[in-house]
Formats: C-alpha cells, sequence, structure tokens
C-alpha cells in the first residue's frame, strides 16, 4: 500500500507571471501519475507547509502545471523559490472531470477569478480529444488584467473553436478589453443572458470563488440544463486528500475523494455544499 | 489484519489451570505494557506498566488509546534535502484492560484509516486485549452500537478471540490453552443508558433550530472534548525545522472546534461560526462522515462531559433537537 501522504519528490521548474498576484508554475516530478482536469494536487515546501492546487492544465513530459495566487504564508514561500528548487507533490487527489459527460456535446463552462484555471485543464483535455461540438466560456475577473490566459483564450477565440465572453467589475478603460475580447461590465452570470444555447445537449461547468456558486448553478438550471450535467468544481480546505482529516467534510462527504467535481444533482443532496 | 471476525460467535479460549500469569508474560514478551492505572496526581491515564499483571484501575483513562496509535504530534515524513523519508518502524505493545467503547472506538478508526500505512503499521505492532471496566455515572455505551475492535478480550482465565492478530498470538499459545465451545459473549447485555441518538433527516430538518446557536453561546471553543474522544481523530499537518536544517512534517491533532478549521486560502470559512461548528461536530459524532456515514462515532463513553467547561452534552442536544421537531 502506498503511503499517499509522503511527497513525490519534485522541482520547481519556472513560474511565469499571470496577473499581478497570480502566477503560472511548472513542477517537474517524474513518478507523479497523470492529473486528470479537476482532480488536485498537494505542494509540499519542506519546512513551510502544504497546499492543495487544481491543475489548470494537462501533465505531460513529467510536468505538472498550475496557477497559484499568493494567499499566504505556503504560496508566499513558493513564490519566493528560485527555479529548481527542490519541493514534494502528493497525489493525484479527487475525482475529475468524467470525459463522458462532454462527449458529443455542447460544452458551456462559467468561470470566476482563479477558477478558471481547472477550467483551463479541461479546455485543454476537450481540445486533445479533438471535440466537435461548441466551446463556449464565459469567464468573470475584478479587472481585465485580472483575467487568466486572455491572450491564449483570444488567440483561440480569433482561430474559431471556442466561443470566449469576458466580463469584469472594474476597467479603467470605458471599452475594456483583454486579449483583443470586450469585457462586459457586470457579473459573469450577467454573461448567460441572451446566450442561445441549446439546453438539452449542453453541459456546463462551473468555477469560481465560494459565493459564486449558488446563483451561477441556478441560472444554469433555470436555463433548462440538466442537473445532472450542470458540473462544479468545490473549494475547500483540503489538507490530507485521503479522507482523513476532515477539514473538507460537508454534509457528512469527504469533498476531497467524491469530489471536488460534483454535479448540480449531487450538491443538492450535500447539505452546506452550495 | 484487524480483520474483524464474525462477532455473533467469537471464538473463546480458557487458559489451563494455574498459567494464566505465564500467558500474559508471553503476550507482553517484547512489548512495551499499557493500561490505564492512577496517576499520582490523581488521575485515571493510559500508562506504560512495568509488568503485565500490575493492578490496572478498571476505570477509562482521561485520554485514550487512539493515543497510541495517532500521536498527537506523529512524523509524517523527514526530509534532509535530498528526499522524503519515512518515520522508523513504531515501537510493539500491548493495551490491557481496553473497555468495551473503547474497543468500539478502536474499530471506528481502524475503518477510517484503513488505508494508511502509518496508521496501519502502528496497529500491526499493537496488540489490544479488552477487559471488563468499571461503569461511571457518565456512561453511555451500549455494545449492539459498533462492533468491538481490539484483538482479544479477557475475563479471568478466558479469552475471546476479536481478529486476525488475536488469533495468531492465542496460536502460538495453544498449548497452554482449551478451546471452549458456545462460550456466549462476555458482554451481551452490556450497556448503560438508552439514548436518543439523532437520525440523518431528523438532523437535516433540526438545521434552523435555534438550539444550536443557544448552546453553541456557551461553548468556549476549548475543543478539550475533542482531546479526550476516542473517535475524535482530525489533524493537521505542521513543519518543523531543526537547527542542522533537517524538516520533520508532523501530523499533529486538529480540532474541529477551532475557528480555522474550515476556512480556506484567501479568508474564505465553510464553519464561520461556533453554531456551525458545534453542529460539525454534533453530526460527526451521531451520524458519522464518509464511508461511515450512518454509524454514529459516540461509542457513549462519557469522557466529554466532565471535559467540557461549560458542561455541553451531546445526547441533551439531541433530546432537545428531538422534543423541537415533536412540538
Amino acid at each position: 500500500m502506498s503511503n499517499r501522504l509522503l511527497p513525490i519528490p519534485a522541482n520547481l521548474e519556472k513560474s511565469v507571471p499571470l496577473t499581478d498576484s497570480d502566477r503560472l508554475f511548472t513542477f517537474l516530478c517524474e513518478a507523479l501519475p497523470p492529473v486528470a482536469p479537476g482532480q488536485f494536487i498537494e505542494v509540499s515546501i519542506p519546512g513551510v507547509g502544504g497546499f492543495p492546487v487544481s491543475v489548470c492544465d494537462l501533465s505531460r513530459d513529467a510536468r505538472v502545471f498550475a496557477c497559484i495566487r499568493r494567499a499566504g504564508r505556503v504560496t508566499s514561500a513558493l513564490f519566493g523559490l528560485a527555479p529548481g528548487a527542490a519541493l514534494g507533490l502528493r497525489g493525484p487527489f479527487g475525482k475529475g472531470f468524467d470525459p463522458a459527460l462532454f462527449k458529443d456535446r455542447d460544452v458551456l463552462l462559467v468561470a470566476g477569478g482563479l477558477g478558471l484555471a481547472p477550467l483551463h485543464a479541461l479546455l485543454a483535455a476537450l481540445l486533445q480529444s479533438g471535440h466537435s461540438q461548441r466551446l463556449i466560456l464565459l469567464y468573470g475577473a475584478r479587472n481585465p488584467s485580472s483575467l487568466l490566459f486572455a491572450e491564449e483564450l483570444g488567440r483561440m477565440t480569433a482561430e474559431g473553436g471556442l466561443e470566449v465572453s469576458f466580463a469584469v467589475d472594474v476597467a479603467d478603460d470605458r471599452q475594456p478589453r483583454a486579449g483583443g475580447i470586450p469585457c462586459r461590465l457586470g457579473l459573469v452570470t450577467s454573461l448567460l443572458d441572451g446566450l442561445e444555447l441549446q439546453p438539452d445537449r449542453t453541459t456546463a461547468v462551473v468555477s469560481g470563488p465560494p459565493a459564486f456558486y449558488r446563483g451561477a448553478l441556478e441560472k444554469l438550471d433555470s436555463l433548462g440544463l440538466s442537473p445532472e450535467k450542470i458540473l462544479a468544481t468545490l473549494e475547500r480546505r483540503m489538507r490530507c486528500g485521503i479522507g482523513e482529516c476532515c477539514h473538507c467534510v460537508t454534509g457528512g462527504v469527504y469533498l476531497c475523494q467524491e469530489g471536488p467535481v460534483f454535479s448540480l444533482a449531487q450538491l443538492r443532496r450535500i447539505e452546506g455544499a452550495i | 489484519m484487524t480483520a474483524c471476525l464474525n462477532h455473533s460467535k467469537l471464538p473463546c479460549f480458557k487458559v489451563k489451570p494455574g498459567l494464566a500469569d505465564s500467558c500474559m508474560t508471553r503476550l507482553a514478551a517484547d512489548r512495551e505494557i499499557w493500561g490505564s492505572s492512577l496517576s499520582r496526581d490523581g488521575l485515571r491515564r493510559l500508562q506504560k506498566l512495568a509488568r503485565p499483571d500490575e493492578e490496572l484501575d478498571p476505570g477509562l483513562p482521561i485520554v485514550p488509546f487512539k493515543k497510541l496509535l495517532l500521536p498527537a504530534n506523529e512524523p509524517l515524513w523527514s526530509w534532509d534535502g535530498s528526499g522524503f523519508r519515512q518515520p522508523d518502524l513504531p515501537p510493539r505493545r500491548i493495551v490491557l484492560g481496553a473497555a468495551l467503547c473503547d474497543l468500539q472506538a478502536l474499530w471506528y478508526l481502524d475503518q477510517v484509516f484503513a488505508e494508511d500505512p502509518l496508521y496501519l503499521r502502528r496497529r500491526q505492532r499493537l496488540l489490544v486485549v479488552g477487559g471488563f471496566c468499571r461503569i461511571e455515572e457518565t456512561c453511555r455505551c451500549q455494545s449492539a452500537a459498533l462492533p468491538p475492535g481490539g484483538d482479544l478480550f479477557r475475563v479471568d482465565d478466558r479469552f475471546w478471540v476479536l481478529s486476525r492478530q488475536g488469533e495468531t498470538v492465542l496460536n502460538e499459545l495453544k498449548n497452554d490453552l482449551a478451546r471452549m465451545v458456545d462460550t456466549p459473549l462476555p458482554w451481551p447485555e452490556h450497556g448503560t443508558v438508552p439514548r436518543t441518538g439523532c437520525d440523518e433527516n431528523q438532523f437535516r430538518q433540526a438545521g434552523a433550530s435555534p438550539a444550536w446557536k443557544k448552546i453553541a453561546a456557551t461553548c468556549l471553543s476549548c475543543g478539550a472534548c475533542s482531546v479526550v474522544c476516542p473517535t475524535c481523530y482530525c489533524y493537521d499537518m505542521v513543519d518543523e525545522v531543526a537547527a542542522d536544517g533537517k524538516v520533520v512534517r508532523r501530523r499533529s491533532w486538529d480540532n474541529c472546534f477551532f475557528a480555522d478549521h474550515g476556512q480556506v486560502a484567501g479568508g474564505g470559512n465553510f464553519r464561520p461560526d461556533r453554531a456551525s461548528r458545534l453542529r460539525f461536530r454534533f453530526e460527526h459524532k451521531m451520524l458519522g462522515f464518509g464511508n461511515l456515514r450512518g454509524r454514529p462515532s459516540c461509542v457513549g463513553c462519557g469522557r466529554c462531559l466532565p471535559a467540557c467547561p461549560t458542561g455541553i452534552d451531546l445526547d441533551e442536544i439531541a433530546d432537545l433537537l428531538m422534543a423541537e421537531s415533536e412540538s
């Protein structure tokens, strides 16, 4: 039986800034099994601590990718590490996105802030699998410069294959744009108004800060999507990742094991989940 | 290893006359011996004993023997710059005179940590011998609520086998033992007071009850109840750096009454007030988490009652919620 609390040796290959507070980290880790979109890993900095993070891209060439915000003591220490620094990774943990729920269906991704990260990984998986139906991304953040991967998303939109709309809370500009795409002022859920969808053939995914879920999920439900095909990836304090330490437990469910990806139908049965 | 046997039909062995002491000595050979006895300060504690025939106190030790399986600050790994190392093997131990409630709690922990190699290493090296306890005013155990964990149960010159590990060690003593036929379980009627409990529906319906806030207002968030609880196992992980740079990450007891237990990066908190934390603990004790949902993790040992400085009693909360739902 493998010891899932023992980190696997890894190195920080590099990190590049994405916004003022977020960086894209590349970790080199030969022995880590591939991490599926929606699953998460634990990053351990010996002597400092560890934290959970979902991957933002597909694992490849012994590399794992994560968008990380400087949010506390451990992430601050990570931001201070030089390329090559030794650290540890544990995982992958949890259940990610079930590919069967996306096959031959229109896909609507609704992201807020750093919540884009796991959806960026999902997007990569869908594109790699040759997804041939509509791919729509509605993405909101505080301001145009805090939209992650805006240039890349703008490029993908220009090339076709992805329909992207941005929403921002505030903007200096009167006609804000990011990655060449105009940003609407307001909540990301307002981008759903007037969006033409075929609810019975659409799978939606919501990912964002905790306050984001209830409104976004119920709005998708009101548009006629099946609650089994409305998914969300939840954030909780996941410490162990293996259903022991109890921090993430919600309605009696270890979200680290049973989630973090759930359908709205499942979430309605878990008290306190949304 | 800790696989339970069919508890309705436990094998029983009687020690041949005059050999009881030598059997205990052989069971305890090459093991640290632990049992409940009075400390000099007058508190009952699980303590290391010099001999297996030392007199035990049949009352419960203030801190249950989960502490031997999940030490309060257990090393998970060490790191010296070149890699992550597992800790050394734990010592071989025997616990004598474990009460039925603590055996049930052990069964619970064995389920929760069934895939945790560090727990299993400790468990495999720990032989747990149950025995009759002294019923106290605070006892609320119920023999039928959960299966007994542990390895053996001893009453005078008889041993009941509770696990494969127990079977293996008794097998080594087989020349000194005689198999008993159809010996009833030693605890058929063991049980103290009837308990109200709380099922899933009742718990959910009581979500909006003002009782949570009212009772939580008296909670000091000290966490003493969880420390003494034999089935409170939540933990955090904390790094410790030695002067030579060697790092040890420790699994240290956490507490769901602490304000940051449900807090995530950025400050959001999923259990932001004492009422939600009290309800969380009640939920774990009455309904269990994960695969064990529906099995109460409270074994009725009663330790939390005297431990709580303000007298919070989970059974009273259950009674109150039931009374509210009926009115």
